[in-house]
């Protein structure tokens, strides 16, 4: 990697090299059998090259040929595309507990028999269709720089999820546990997950109208994902996003703090640089519902004449850095789920949402599939609906938050509590 | 390179072994609004290690060639760590063993070009798409794609196949007061760069439709009689129909098994739907699937009766199904699992008018916005639409999500036009990504669908 750093520095002005690499190991339990147990070892390296103002990009997986890969990052250059920032520093960012060496130690074997115990469970109190997952992984990321930078960080991590089907769909209840080490799904959680399912077998036929909706962690990306799109530095930059001239301003409940925490160790891929070795910081998006803060890459900063934020991430070695929120919390409430359901009175419960990437996510709109959508009647599940939607705009919306679960649960896009929300149009068959 | 991969094979300790070897050429250039944000030109490569013991079958994916030996020995653990577990141990089913070489025939080699003629193309239909004040901004990017791929099994087999997909895709917003509106524009395909020429009608008429968008009205929610375009009738056929037809996403659910019985009669007899990877000239096209197993056309349903199913050789000789060819990898990085290749509903001889005519009142709605299944139920968008007032098409309307029930709404499909039109981009991402997956339909009446709205 120091060659690769000398040889590209003898050719442009700025380098940059990030480098990954992922073991990892996955089981797969369907109706309640093993179906797959998967492994793969992936590792790769991007480049970065800046000189006469212009960036060069290039990637491989193998760096056999290192002169190669520079040339590549050289020819994509003459493209032009305009950018000239800083480098990050050299810097030593706080150090992080991100790796817990057990995770070497979790076998394959010894995830089947994990997730084999939680289908057996399942599977004893209910007659949904079991799934459950688990997978573990090990990672390295490296960034140096031509400015000195060079820092490493190794993280394991665990990821469980159980869901309990309904059937002939794959809407579901169910659960996922997130940790950079091994943790058991509990009983309590299991069961509840049961007696939810349970609770909600009839298929129930409600009218359409507006209702109280209690969105599950589980679903809550439909929201989040239009106010991680609209506090991005891009669309700041670009002027399309509807907060951009609203910093300061409450756009949302002051029941509702967003936050950004890349420094908590508990959770993997807890960072204290970015892929670009920004320092990493937790910061507030939403605090109390008053916009509080945009995020970036470097590049972007550059544009907007700020300082970045350390949110710059690439998905993959053959993506450039852009900005991502990759460590994302909603501050949690005070209620149980039974609590919320009490509160909820007569309503819907978003267990899942089905095509949250479909609508003009930019303006705030959502228009989602329940999947599974769950009646409450009288503060209690009462059962299940089919063929219903939920939709509306989450700067209309979202200032009608009534109360947030107590739990925080790993979920797509980051750890949310339940939320729940008064006055949505649901509509539904009939 | 297949006598490493045959030498790596021949030290598996197993029942069948397959490996897939992986080139990954990608050119990738990116604007948003008028400045261009990235440009690069790179490769990547890697191996998919597939090994069969004692009933199991495990993969194992990996990018570095001296990780080999301890990839073979964790797939091998791997699978018989499954294959102890499982009640009925994995079969493959028969298959021919293969030798052959597969180019794809190309009107204008991508590779052949240089990168500076690709940019100048993208400007310019950027260029295009922002000529109007009210565009806020645009996010166009070029993509071309080649799989180089190598596969051999202990079977025997060794097949070299390449994959070229071109496109240019991305969205241009506009903005008026508090509003943005945002919409697709896509062009592209698997034979040739020439799919991506004098395209400056279809920027122009998307820019005229983000345009229009502004002052359209959201869909009031409910449920409605309604007429779909060719874009979201392929939607339609590919997440809430195609989906189903794959063996893997229903062989563990009992109901689901029993509702897609072959010879279920699920929907009108108007319906008639076909995968055909083999078709020329359409995105989804290949000739051999990433267990090396010819792709072959595959009925799915004919006369509203469910006659077909898509395999992998695993699927197929559980369900004691013919094979079909349908197992296709994103790349390197994934295991195979069971992919549509180009699912479509067949034409009829009917015409579009006629069946807004038998629409009478409700909604003609266009242009799909992605999709998404759960089983049985389905949702999906549409960017935009119109009211139909007997028959003639009024009032433009924006927010549009349906959703629905396959089986109900298969029966509710009552009009199949004669106007067949299958995607030029495509894109499922069943767990890995499969840009090819090439979809489309004809124009279809449905009696009724629920659509989200406020």
């Amino acid at each position: 990697m120091e060659r690769l750093l000398e040889i590209a520095s003898r050719k442009a002005d700025k380098v940059e090299i990030y480098s990954r690499s992922d073991v990892a190991d996955g089981v797969r339990f369907e109706n309640g059998r093993l179906k797959d147990v998967e492994s793969s070892m992936l590792s790769g390296i991007g480049l970065t090259l800046m000189k006469d103002g212009r960036l060069g990009t290039a990637y491989t997986r193998n760096l056999i040929d290192r002169e190669a890969l520079v040339e590549s990052a050289l020819a994509a250059l003459t493209g032009g595309v305009e950018a000239d920032y800083d480098l990050s520093p050299a810097a030593s960012p706080a150090g992080l507990d991100a790796w817990d060496p057990k995770i070497e130690e979790l076998t394959t074997a010894a995830m089947v028999e994990e997730c084999g115990r939680q289908a057996a469970h399942l599977g004893s109190c209910t007659k949904g269709q079991v799934n459950v997952s688990a997978a573990r992984g090990i990672s390295t990321t490296r960034v140096l720089n031509s400015e000195g930078f060079d820092q490493t960080v190794e993280g394991s991590s665990y990821q469980g999820y159980f869901a309990i089907h309904y059937p002939g769909s794959y809407a579901s209840i169910h659960r996922a546990v997130s940790a950079k080490s091994f943790i058991a799904a509990s009983r309590e959680d299991l069961d509840e997950a049961a007696d939810v399912f349970n609770a909600s077998e009839k298929e129930l036929r409600p009218r359409s109208g507006r209702t109280r909706a209690l969105f599950l962690p589980g679903a809550m990306y439909a929201l989040v994902w239009r106010l991680a799109a609209a506090t991005t530095g891009r669309t700041v930059y670009e002027k399309v996003s509807p907060l951009r001239e609203r910093m300061g301003e409450q756009v949302a409940s002051s029941l509702l703090t967003l936050t950004d925490a890349p420094l908590d160790d508990s959770q993997p891929e807890a960072r204290s640089f970015d892929d670009e070795g920004t320092t990493c910081r937790d910061k507030r998006i939403l605090d109390e519902g008053v916009l509080r803060g945009f995020y970036t890459d470097r590049y972007y900063a550059d544009k907007l004449d700020v300082q970045p934020s350390g949110n710059g991430y690439r998905s993959d070695i053959t993506a450039r850095p852009a900005p991502s929120l990759e460590h994302l919390r909603i501050e949690p409430g005070e209620l149980s789920f039974t609590e919320l359901l009490r509160e909820l009175k007569e309503g819907v419960v978003v267990g899942g949402a089905l095509g949250a990437h479909s609508g003009n996510i930019l303006n705030g709109d959502y228009s989602i599939g329940l999947s599974p959508g769950l009646w409450v009647e009288n503060g209690e599940i009462a059962g299940h609906v089919k063929d219903s939607m939920i939709a509306g705009n989450v700067y209309e919306d979202l200032h009608r938050v009534v109360a947030l679960g107590s739990r925080l649960e790993p979920a797509s896009m980051g750890r949310f509590p339940a939320l729940l929300l008064d006055d949505l149009s649901f509509s539904t068959r009939g | 390179m297949f006598e490493e991969l045959e030498k790596l094979l021949s030290g598996a300790d197993a029942d069948y072994a397959d490996i897939r070897y992986e080139v990954k050429r990608e050119t990738s250039i990116a604007f948003s609004g008028r400045e261009l944000t990235g440009l690069s030109s790179s490769s990547a490569d890697g191996c998919v290690l597939r090994v069969l013991k004692s009933g199991g079958l495990a993969s194992v994916a990996f990018t570095r060639l001296e990780d080999a030996a301890r990839a073979l020995a964790a797939a091998t653990a791997n699978a018989e760590l499954i294959g102890a577990r499982l009640d009925e141990p994995v079969r493959l089913a028969k298959a021919d063993v293969v030798e052959d070489e597969v180019r794809p025939a190309l009107e204008e080699d991508p590779r052949e070009r240089t990168v500076e003629e690709k940019l100048e193309l993208l400007r310019g239909y950027n260029e295009i798409a922002h000529d109007h004040p009210k565009v806020a901004t645009t996010s166009l990017g070029y993509t071309d794609l080649v799989r180089e791929k190598h596969f051999c099994s202990t079977e025997g087999s060794r097949v070299r196949e390449d994959l070229v997909t071109v496109r240019i895709a991305g969205g241009i917003t506009t903005h008026e007061g508090g509003l943005t509106q945002t919409v697709r524009v896509g062009m592209g395909g698997s034979d040739g760069m020439w799919r991506l020429r004098g395209r400056e009608e279809l920027v122009e008429e998307r820019r005229k439709l983000a345009l229009d968008l502004l002052k359209a009205e959201p869909v009031k929610g409910g449920a409605y009689k309604v007429v779909l375009d060719q874009r979201l009738g392929g939607v339609f056929t590919h997440e809430a129909f195609g989906h189903f037809s794959e063996a893997d996403l229903i062989e563990d659910s009992p109901s689901m098994r029993e509702k897609m019985a072959l010879g279920a009669k699920l929907g009108g007899d108007v319906l008639c739907i076909k995968d055909d990877p083999t078709l020329p000239h359409q995105l989804g096209r290949y000739r051999y699937d990433d267990e090396g197993v010819a792709a072959r056309p595959v009925q799915l349903m004919k006369n509203g009766v469910l006659v077909g199913r898509l395999h992998s050789r695993r699927t197929a000789a559980a369900f004691s199904e013919p094979l079909t060819g349908h197992c296709i990898a994103e790349d390197y990085r994934y295991a195979p699992i069971i992919r549509m290749g180009a699912i479509f509903i067949e034409p009829t001889e009917e015409t579009f008018e006629s069946l807004l005519e038998r629409l009478g009142d409700g909604l003609y709605l266009k242009n799909h916005m992605g999709g998404q299944t759960s089983g049985e139920n389905f949702t999906f968008g549409a960017q935009y639409g119109f009211e139909v007032r007997g028959g003639k098409p009024g009032k433009m309307i924006r927010d549009i999500n349906i959703s629905g029930n396959l089986y109900s709404t298969m029966k509710s499909i009552s009009g199949v036009a004669d106007d067949l039109k299958l995607g030029e981009i495509g894109g499922c991402g069943k767990g890995q990504m499969n840009v090819r997956s090439c979809y489309g339909s004809p124009h279809l009446l449905i009696d009724g669908v629920v659509i989200g709205g406020r």
